[in-house]
């Protein structure tokens, strides 16, 4: 069953006379104990749709279904039942790290604050700074402790807005190995968005991938990365490299050397690679070693990122 | 509405007012100040003239810090929260607009109340100004009016920083300040060029000012005039209470909560 349901969400913002369209018209579900990615160049609307699943925004148009609820009309509840993490926007300044998770611990009515604050900042690794204020607190710590606020009421649905932006890398992986403990612990659905590829390929179960405010793909990561279908071949010739060279312009495929190296792209692997290594055996042209890429989620974000761009400037 | 929310952000503010030498100065070193410097230059002037004014100056200043601190704490409170962009998990979290004005609205009593302590303290250790001698349910009755007339006044500017964000701060410092001319004070009503009598007599704080000193003077209290200066500070406040609700929202769709700009 499906715990949040967005139907034809869409936001403008007014801009020196003009309206700025930031979200246009998206739509997805996610079901319970998903992690879902949301993920797009800056501007695409990953954080806009974040800000009006959570309240902070308000939409021009569309709906919003929470725990089987309309969102804006039951908001105090859903609420209740969500939180939210960010690294652009931390807890009071003036506060110490303590004092902050306290009132955030009474507002959201947790049983047994204190006990609750000590487990998850153990975790985190911010109990050694309670008594300092979050003014003083660097940034890696102040994301964390936002990240502990944002687990102290048990979050059915957590949303993660680039939360892991300015963490050391082992502090990062200690964190998104705690996010998947507790995704699987308390079956809690996380909405996500980073700009780490390798984060979102190892976190997220489907990703939608978001350009000029819409959502343009949404899949899994081995299903984005096979629309990509883009693989690069790298040969390694001590002889025959001539032979080779020939044949691949007599094939029309383009290619690149380097030493002995020779590179090039296909497109498909059952029908360019294993033909062409057909025709390289026939023709007694040996190579000592042979390497194929696999596209990763990043190479999938440039080319999209890319298209975005070419779009924009037709545009124009 | 629920206690635990409202509790939790009193703790907020507790927690800012402990943390900030700014928030601590506010509700004792001006009024401190304030006391010093219209005491004596009060203690100056009776000294060359007939008049004794000393405890109409004292009474007025001490009444006049409580509309400020009323009015004045929660839009600072407020705009905290925007500058250190933590407005985004306070709206995240499940508060009601109405928690929120009672939250600050109780902060702006007990704020009012510190500054009051302090400076009634300091006026008798200086002046020997007994304020427990003066008609306490008079003062009670002034008080309550002027309470009411600062939530509004609060209520008003945290509205305009919610609409226009912290570019329109420096109205959190001045807005009383428009308000302190008209509302005759120091000075009655007839004080003043007409001009200015016929805006003077609308604002309810002229009228509990008027009556402060018919108190202090040991004259009849109007209580018409009271009763006009109550009415306008409730459909003041209930009028403010509605904008700032609909500000709130305002800030919602245009994002400015979501940017805490």
């Amino acid at each position: 069953m499906a715990i949040l349901t967005v139907k034809k969400l869409r936001k403008t913002f007014p801009i020196k006379g003009k309206k700025l369209t930031a979200v246009d018209g998206v739509s997805f579900s996610v079901q319970k104990g998903e992690i879902f990615g949301l993920l797009g160049v800056n501007g695409a609307g990953k954080s806009t749709t974040i800000n009006m699943l959570t309240g902070l925004t308000r939409p021009d148009s569309g709906s919003v279904t929470m725990f089987g609820k309309n969102y804006f009309k039951n908001e105090e509840e859903c609420k209740q039942r969500c939180n939210v993490a960010t690294a652009y926007y931390h807890l009071s300044h003036n506060l110490t790290a303590l004092q902050n998770l306290k009132v955030f611990a009474n507002l959201y009515n947790v049983h047994n604050p204190m006990e609750k604050i000590r487990e998850l900042s153990e975790k985190f690794m911010v109990t050694h700074r309670f008594n300092t204020k979050v003014s003083y607190l660097s940034s890696g710590e102040r994301t964390r402790l936002v990240i502990v606020k944002a687990l102290l009421n048990n979050p059915e649905i957590l949303f993660l807005d680039e939360c892991t932006v300015g963490l050391d890398p082992d502090v990062a992986e200690l964190v998104r190995d705690h996010l998947l403990q507790y995704n699987k612990e308390t079956g809690c659905t996380i909405i996500f968005t980073s700009h780490y590829m390798q984060e979102v390929e190892k976190l997220c179960d489907r990703i939608a991938f978001m350009d000029s405010g819409k959502i343009v793909r949404v899949g899994n990561a081995h299903d984005l990365v096979k629309e990509l279908q883009m693989q690069r071949v790298t040969l390694r010739f001590s002889q025959n490299k001539k032979e080779a060279k020939s044949l691949l312009r007599k094939e029309g495929i383009p290619f690149s050397e380097k030493g002995k190296m020779i590179s090039f792209q296909i497109k498909n692997k059952n029908k360019v690679l294993y033909p062409l290594l057909e025709k390289f055996v026939k023709k007694k042209i040996v190579f000592d070693d042979i390497h194929v890429d696999k596209p990763t989620l990043e190479e999938y974000f440039i080319a999209q990122s890319r298209n975005a761009v070419k779009k924009e400037v037709t545009h124009k | 509405m629920r206690w635990h929310r409202i509790r939790a952000l009193l703790q907020n503010y507790y927690y800012a007012s402990l943390n900030s030498l700014d928030r601590i100065f506010d509700v004792i070193y001006w009024p401190i100040l304030d006391i010093f410097i219209w005491g004596f230059m009060t203690l100056y002037i009776q000294g060359i003239s007939e008049f004794n004014i000393l405890n109409s100056i004292l009474g007025a200043i001490v009444i006049w810090v409580f509309l400020w601190r009323a009015s004045q704490d929660p839009v600072v409170y407020i705009l905290e929260s925007f500058w250190s962009r933590s407005v985004y998990h306070l709206f995240a979290a499940p508060v009601k607009v109405s928690e929120l004005m009672v939250a600050l609205s109780i902060l702006g009593i007990v704020r009012s109340l510190i500054a009051f302590t302090v400076m009634i303290s300091v006026s008798f250790l200086l002046y020997q100004f007994n304020f427990f001698a003066f008609n306490l349910g008079h003062f009670a009755m002034f008080i309550g009016i002027l309470l009411l007339f600062a939530w509004g006044v609060g209520l008003l500017i945290s509205s305009l920083v919610f609409r226009f964000g912290t570019r329109v701060q420096v109205l959190a410092w001045s807005t009383i300040w428009i308000i302190q001319p008209f509302s005759c004070v120091f000075y009655p009503v007839s004080a003043l060029p007409v001009w200015a009598q016929k805006i003077a007599v609308l604002l309810p704080t002229t009228h509990v000012f008027e009556q402060l000193r018919a108190s202090l003077a040991g004259n009849t209290i109007n209580y018409g005039s009271l009763v006009y200066a109550l009415v306008v500070s409730v459909l003041f406040t209930v009028i403010m209470a509605f904008v700032i609700s609909r500000a709130i929202e305002k800030a919602k769709k245009s994002g400015r909560i979501a940017k805490a700009e």
